[in-house]
């Protein structure tokens, strides 16, 4: 047959159009779409669960947990209703007798009515019917919500576990960073989001945070009704998870909200041309809502409580007592929130805030109540003793009526007494307790600052930082509030926020439309008295309010360290932080601007590298170094660095490495600085960074954002005083003014006070430096801490340009500082833990789980 | 949406709104189409080849290159027929959408229904204008000719940038990639849809699914 071959063939088929030979033809291989996971159509919903699933460590764990949830829930509702219908209490508590021919004993059983009456009762109250329908709808509604879950989350192991290659046994264990880093490696792989070659950090935040950088941004810009002066309570604040959920129902995905989809905004709100029209249509929106929510009002009360009663049960589980206590409240967490920061880096940095907070509010005993307090107690205790020693004496006064009952009482009441009597060794110096609270949440108002001892900034504190108590009874009057706040508050806003989402709405390519200032760019919505004078181009309508741009932005640059952020963005960032570096080497740098206040921060960073702990050597430095100032005018904070150097040298035997290097590096510098030694400077400030690996830098990334936050605090503050002579401050100007103050002026005792929070005069409204020294203030301090200001009073060197006019009252808060940190139980502490940890709450304020959101 | 869109836009009279349709619809599934492919035992396939022509308008002045597939052809032309009735029949100011979706299918696991997701979707505007005289008309039939012309370019532009294609798939998926029903040409997985009005307020049934979905969801 060869030889009759021929370039001529049949053929193949008449439809087939592909020519003959074709062993000549180019030969493709197929490269088949191996991984499931390229261009995934849901990229929120996907990376929303992806973190999820991480942060509920994993599918079994979150499985079970949920598959309990639902038998406790149906555990909780039976028991209830059987306690509340099947049981005799009479014969319980022996009113009425059981006729037994066996024994005269009672039994359980013989209390428990039979099945038919049982049912009976059950049928005949119609409020337990409605609760167990309500409660049968909830109980199906998780049901269906588990088996959903599973399915979505069978998918997201499957992408752990062939995508990213981690096993749901290590994912505990991971942090959050490295997931996201595997993210980002396989987007270059399998081009899960089509739009990019790669990811970017803050892509994936931006996808996860969408909707809740809007009611950042919101709450930042004071647009949620959540505000209220109430004729008798004063000015509070009602903002509860109902409220949210309204809220959250009303923008972003209600039926008519104002988002198409997860990722975009409805193009006509885009558009400025109709806003009132818009606006209208909102406003009567708002008013259905409010109106439905007022109608289904029974109905989520008894969904709220037992929503609530689930979500603490648990938490009373793992740590009790935590009813009584205070914790973060919703608005505190949303004003407290940086834009771009998850949920587990908002928790462990208000968890680790939380000592300090308890510790300040505490302060607050009302002299009153105290000696109340003293005296109930006193006499609860003698009766208690008295019982006791009788039953100890013959236990048969326990069977006495009523005696058991009273001895618990009266240990209730003494409990309750001794919550009101202040700690005998407590000392009153709120004003470093908010800068240690400072540290950890990064945000506070202005006015705050050098008025923690007064009444009305407990208040506003307590806004943040609310009882539990308070809390839960919040939740349970939401029902009803909550529809009147969103028919009289949020309605009459409805213009406003038509304006705000199509103001501070950016479209980004790959992300879709997220909220503009949750692009930390300080070009838009930097704030002039936030570091970003001169860079920034916003009005005062776009600036972030308490210098939110400035400070999310650091964060996020912290948290993330391999994040390239934009051009001008890298500078501000670079910029800061090596000043912050320098700052805290406290470098005798004449030419800084911050020479002025240079022992501030620095001491402040001491204090946040020891943690309270080591307070006792730091205050004892403190005092050593003010001191040698007016000796020899050296560097004032070298000697309480110096104070450190054990601390740096005992971690590096430790083999804490990033910790060494960042404290050895600190020490080091303000050594050479000082002219003593010069250890540790090998290690940069920036040479730690690249050697960590992500894990060890995420736990000290939070201390450095501390340190961030209070540096950008304090220059905040001396920027806002001193814009009467300047309105728009720079940096280099200020050098130069900084180093053209002759010498005798640094060297006023006074100037201090710069580096301290002025009175009471806000610096927003009255920019004035004419702070004048408020006497309450002044003399409030000065009992405390009479004895301290003697001995630190005139040592400071440096001033500034305004730092004359602020006399006593600076002074005396300055004193008020000698101790740092404040409690003596601090000092003794110290004793105890003699080799301290760099970060002062790792120990005892942190949960072990730092990274559950609850 | 986890995909590219590109709008074009047109204004045309009422008659030249078929061809144009055509003109566009067709211009991107040129570049959107691929020979049959022919797999070979050893996982490898060649592809076969595309025949194109070109096409002239009746009331435009412009002509277009489209693929030589009649199927093909039939499948656009009964959808932009649908689009052009209801387009007349709305009887109002004549604005409409027609979208053409490149999409992939993706096998989901018993309680879901296999997934389509999109990845690129092309969405035309359509003004129609009506014209007075016959001198209009044909400056009309001048203008659209150019702006065609100039939004083929456009296309053109859009499909050479480097950018998401799904992967060639091996021969048990492909049909989850192409649309492998026609005899003589393979386009990619795509359906077209229209719109008449400006109407952009969601459907009530995506709304209840997306309600549904949240209250589901953790």
């Amino acid at each position: 047959m060869a030889h009759f071959d021929t370039e001529y063939q049949r053929l193949e088929a008449s439809y087939s159009d592909s020519p003959p030979g074709e062993e000549n033809l180019l030969m493709h291989v197929p490269e088949g779409s191996k991984s499931q996971w390229h261009h995934i159509e849901n990229l929120d919903l996907f990376f929303q669960r992806v973190y999820n699933l991480h942060q509920k460590n994993g599918f079994t764990c979150m499985l079970l947990g949920e598959i309990f949830e639902l038998v406790q829930l149906l555990f909780v509702v039976a028991f209830t209703v059987f306690l509340a219908n099947c049981v005799d209490y009479d014969i319980l508590f022996a009113n009425k007798f059981v006729n037994h021919t066996d024994s005269s004993k009672v039994t359980l059983p013989d209390a428990i009515l039979p099945m038919e009456v049982c049912s009976a009762h059950i049928r005949d109250n119609a409020f337990v019917i409605f609760v167990l329908i309500i409660s049968g709808v909830f109980w199906l509604h998780r049901f269906v919500k588990l088996i959903y879950n599973v399915c979505c989350y069978w998918e997201i192991r499957s992408f752990y576990i062939n995508a990213l290659k981690m096993t749901m046994s290590e994912l505990p264990y991971a942090s959050w960073q490295e997931v996201q880093a595997r993210i980002i490696e396989i987007q270059k792989e399998h081009q899960i989001c089509i739009h990019k070659k790669e990811l970017s950090e803050l892509d994936i935040y931006h996808r996860i945070l969408r909707f809740k950088n809007y009611m950042v941004a919101m709450v930042n810009k004071s647009l949620l009704p959540v505000r209220f002066s109430l004729p008798a309570l004063g000015e509070c604040v009602f903002y509860t998870r109902g409220l949210k959920y309204n809220f959250e129902l009303i923008f972003f995905w209600g039926p008519g909200s104002l988002f198409e989809n997860e990722w975009s905004l409805k193009p006509e709100y885009k558009r400025g041309g109709n806003r009132l029209e818009l606006a209208d249509r909102l406003a009567s929106r708002i008013l259905w809502i409010g109106v439905a929510n007022l109608l289904l009002c029974p109905v989520i009360l008894v969904w709220q409580i037992l929503y609530a009663f689930f979500s603490y049960t648990e938490v009373i589980k793992r740590e009790p007592g935590s009813l009584g206590a205070r914790c973060w409240s919703l608005y505190g967490r949303c004003y407290l929130r940086h834009f771009n920061e998850l949920d587990h880096e908002l928790m462990s940095r208000l968890s680790k805030g939380y000592k300090a907070a308890s510790k300040y509010m505490n302060c607050f005993l009302s002299p009153l109540l105290t000696v109340v307090a003293k005296n109930v107690a006193f006499f609860a205790g003698s009766l208690l003793a008295v019982l006791i020693a009788l039953t100890i004496y013959d236990e048969d006064v326990l069977a006495v009526e009523h005696v058991l009952s009273s001895i618990t009482l009266l240990g209730v009441c003494i409990t309750v007494c001794r919550s009101f009597i202040p700690d005998k060794h407590m000392v009153f110096c709120p004003e470093q307790l908010l800068r240690v609270i400072l540290a950890h949440i990064h945000y506070m108002p202005d006015h705050w600052q050098g008025n923690a001892h007064r009444y009305e900034t407990r208040d506003q504190f307590s806004q943040l930082f609310q009882y539990k108590a308070v809390f839960i009874l919040e939740e349970l009057l939401s029902p009803v509030v909550t529809p009147i706040i969103l028919i009289f508050c949020l309605r009459r806003k409805s213009l406003e926020i038509i304006d705000f989402f199509r103001n501070f709405t950016v479209e980004v390519v790959g992300v879709g439309d997220t909220c503009s200032f949750a692009q930390m760019d300080i070009r838009q919505h930097g704030h002039p008295a936030w570091m970003s004078a001169g860079k920034t181009e916003a009005s005062i309508y776009q600036q972030a309010e308490d210098g939110k741009t400035e400070l999310s932005l650091m964060h996020f640059a912290i948290t993330n360290p391999h994040w390239q952020p934009p051009r001008e963005t890298t500078h501000f960032i670079s910029q800061l932080k090596e000043r912050v570096h320098r700052e805290a080497a406290g470098a005798p740098s004449d030419t800084h601007p911050l020479s002025l206040s240079e022992s501030e921060p620095r001491s402040l960073v001491a204090d946040l590298l020891t943690g309270p702990s080591t307070l006792a050597p730091v205050h004892f430095a403190c005092d050593l170094s003010l001191t040698n100032n007016t000796a020899a005018g050296v560097n004032s904070g070298a000697a309480a660095l110096r104070s450190l150097s054990p601390v740096s040298s005992s971690l590096n035997l430790r083999g804490s490495l990033s910790a060494a290097h960042r404290v050895g590096g600190l020490t080091g510098k303000t050594m050479t600085g000082s002219g003593t030694d010069a250890r540790t400077v090998s290690s940069g400030s920036s040479a730690w960074e690249g050697q960590l690996t992500s894990l060890v830098l995420s736990e000290y990334a939070s201390t450095e954002m501390s340190i961030h936050a209070l540096y950008m605090h304090e220059l905040h503050k001396q920027q806002a005083r001193g814009e009467p002579s300047r309105h728009t401050w720079h940096r280099q100007e200020s050098d130069e003014s900084s180093d053209s103050i002759p010498d005798e002026v640094r060297s006023e005792p006074s100037a201090r006070s710069r580096s301290f929070p002025r009175s009471h005069t806000f610096p927003a409204a009255a920019p004035s430096p004419s702070a004048i020294p408020s006497s309450a203030s002044s003399s409030a301090a000065m009992d405390q801490e009479g004895a301290a200001s003697q001995s630190s009073s005139g040592l400071r060197r440096h001033s500034g340009p305004v730092a004359d006019h602020v006399g006593a009252g600076g002074k005396v808060v300055r004193t008020a500082r000698v101790p740092m940190g404040g409690w003596a139980e601090d000092a003794k502490a110290a004793s105890r833990h003699h080799d301290p940890l760099p970060e002062e709450t790792s120990e005892d304020e942190l949960p072990p789980h730092i990274h559950k959101v609850t | 949406m986890n995909c590219r869109s590109e709008v074009l836009e047109v204004t045309v009279e009422a008659r030249q709104v078929e061809e144009a349709m055509l003109a566009l619809l067709h211009t991107i599934l040129l570049h959107r189409s691929t020979g049959k492919f022919h797999y070979k035992k050893e996982g490898t396939y060649s592809i076969g080849t595309v025949g194109t022509q070109d096409i002239d308008c009746d009331f435009i002045d412009f002509s277009f290159v489209r693929v030589t597939s009649e199927e093909l052809d039939r499948v656009i032309r009964k959808a932009v027929s649908e689009f052009k009735d209801a387009l007349s029949n709305s009887g109002s100011d004549g604005v409409g959408q027609i979208s053409l979706e490149f999409y992939q299918k993706k096998k989901s696991r018993w309680p879901f229904s296999d997934e389509c997701i999109p990845w690129e979707v092309w969405s035309i505007k359509v003004n129609v204008v009506n014209l007075a005289n016959e001198q209009e008309r044909q400056i009309c039939r001048e203008k659209v000719g150019e702006k065609l012309g100039e939004k083929v370019i456009n296309v053109v532009e859009v499909i050479n940038r480097h950018e998401y294609l799904p992967k060639m798939p091996t021969q048990s998926e492909v049909d989850n990639v192409f649309d492998t029903s026609l005899k003589d040409v393979q386009p990619y997985l795509y359906k077209i849809t229209y719109q008449i009005t400006d109407s952009l307020g969601t459907s009530v049934s995506t709304t209840m699914r997306r309600l549904i979905k949240d209250t589901l969801a953790l």
